[in-house]
């Protein structure tokens, strides 16, 4: 890069505001007695000013009235009530886990928070009592309830899961056979609504 | 987003403690716009070049009195509308038009004006408009997309380096290599610079 070619890439920059105090300083004796030089300033200037006249130029192109008119041609898109379908038996999922989330079981009657041994009891959902003591090892929680607590209620909150289940399963299936109908890759989701079979519970023992 | 009045900022302070290549610096960037507007008011080019003349010599006078409270080619235009006003008023003319302040506001923020100057003036605005749109349509991608970026969007060196993907050294050389091919393509379509400033 020649000198001249350095000074005019100064100037260009100090018309972008990006110039530095000592290259603005050179760039100020560069241009002092080179016509040259302050030309191609005074150029620079005004092509940046058409440049900068485009910025909030609009390219003119109106496609509204096209695009009004061939919409209006057209028959009205529809939603496929299939959608709907969709959307209410993910909602009722919603509402059904939710609700069974907040149905009290055994397993979250009040207990103490603290062993009855000593000192206060504050009764705390899902607290087991534990006994403190040096050479004890953990206790493991038990997450059943005490036998004979609470049967009438065990009894309830096991059908309303049974029901729950089945609800759950049976919108499942009908949210997954919508989707299918729906969706870019139908193959999957087909598939999927395929198994609306009640899910099988490998037991482990 | 760096503007162009920083550049001006720049130029004026050191234009206010007596550079005067910073004030020429300042006049050859304005010396258009300001004899549009002049022209705005007063037919005989002779008279609208003393006026501009006269315009920037009251500014360069006044100019310790700037403080920067308003972008300095509003504070120009401003000098410059009276200057014309009074070149009028001394001849016991009145103005072919009126010129307002908002009207240099509006240009100080969209780079244009309504300035309209003569049909020649227009004839050669709508040529140069022309060549340098297509000198811009030549350039390699990688010198229009730098260039396009400072001009038509405003973004300084760092964000465009950022855009772009490259050291802001490269940005500034791109910027600068696109003016300069711009600049070749405008010199040869006009003629070596008649009516070209």
């Amino acid at each position: 890069m020649t000198t001249r070619d350095k000074d005019k890439e100064a100037l260009s920059a100090l018309m972008d505001g990006e110039s530095q105090e000592l290259e603005l300083r050179r760039s100020l004796d560069s241009v002092e007695d080179d016509d040259a030089l302050r030309a191609w300033w005074s150029r620079q200037q005004q092509v940046s000013e058409i440049l900068q006249s485009q910025r909030s130029s609009q390219t003119g192109v109106d496609v509204s009235a096209r695009v009004r008119s061939t919409l209006a041609s057209q028959p009205q898109f529809q939603r496929n009530p299939l959608w709907s379908m969709a959307i209410a038996a993910s909602v009722t999922l919603a509402v059904v886990m939710g609700g069974q989330a907040l149905l009290p079981t055994a397993e979250l009657t009040p207990a103490p928070l603290v062993s009855d041994i000593g000192g206060a009891v504050v009764p705390v959902i899902g607290a087991q009592p534990i006994r403190a003591s040096f050479d004890a090892r953990p206790v493991p929680i038990s997450t059943q309830p005490p036998q004979g607590q609470g049967t009438v209620a065990r009894q309830t909150a096991v059908a309303y899961e049974r029901l729950a289940r089945d609800r759950y399963l049976r919108l499942g299936a009908q949210h997954a056979r919508a989707a299918a109908l729906n969706h870019p890759a139908p193959f999957v989701h087909s598939m999927r609504a395929q198994t609306d079979s009640p899910l099988e519970v490998q037991d482990s023992k | 987003m760096v503007t162009a009045s920083e550049t001006d900022q720049k130029l004026v302070q050191r234009a206010q403690r007596g550079d005067l290549r910073a004030f020429d610096l300042l006049v050859l960037k304005y010396q258009g716009r300001i004899s549009a507007l002049v022209s705005r008011y007063i037919s005989d080019p002779g008279e609208v070049e003393d006026v501009t003349q006269e315009a920037f010599i009251k500014a360069y006078r006044a100019l310790e009195r700037f403080r920067g409270d308003s972008a300095f080619y509003t504070w120009l235009y401003r000098i410059a509308a009276n200057a014309a006003k009074n070149h009028l008023v001394a001849k016991g003319r009145r103005p072919r038009s009126d010129a307002s302040i908002e009207d240099a506001e509006a240009f100080d923020e969209f780079g244009s004006s309504s300035d309209s100057g003569s049909p020649e003036a227009i004839a050669m605005g709508d040529e140069l408009v022309g060549v340098v749109d297509a000198a811009m349509q030549a350039l390699p991608e990688e010198l229009r997309a730098a260039l396009t970026l400072r001009e038509l969007e405003g973004l300084s060196y760092d964000d465009i380096a950022e855009v772009l993907g490259c050291p802001v050294g490269t940005v500034r050389s791109r910027i600068f290599r696109a003016r300069e091919a711009i600049d070749e393509r405008v010199r040869e379509q006009i003629g070596g610079g008649s009516g070209f400033r």
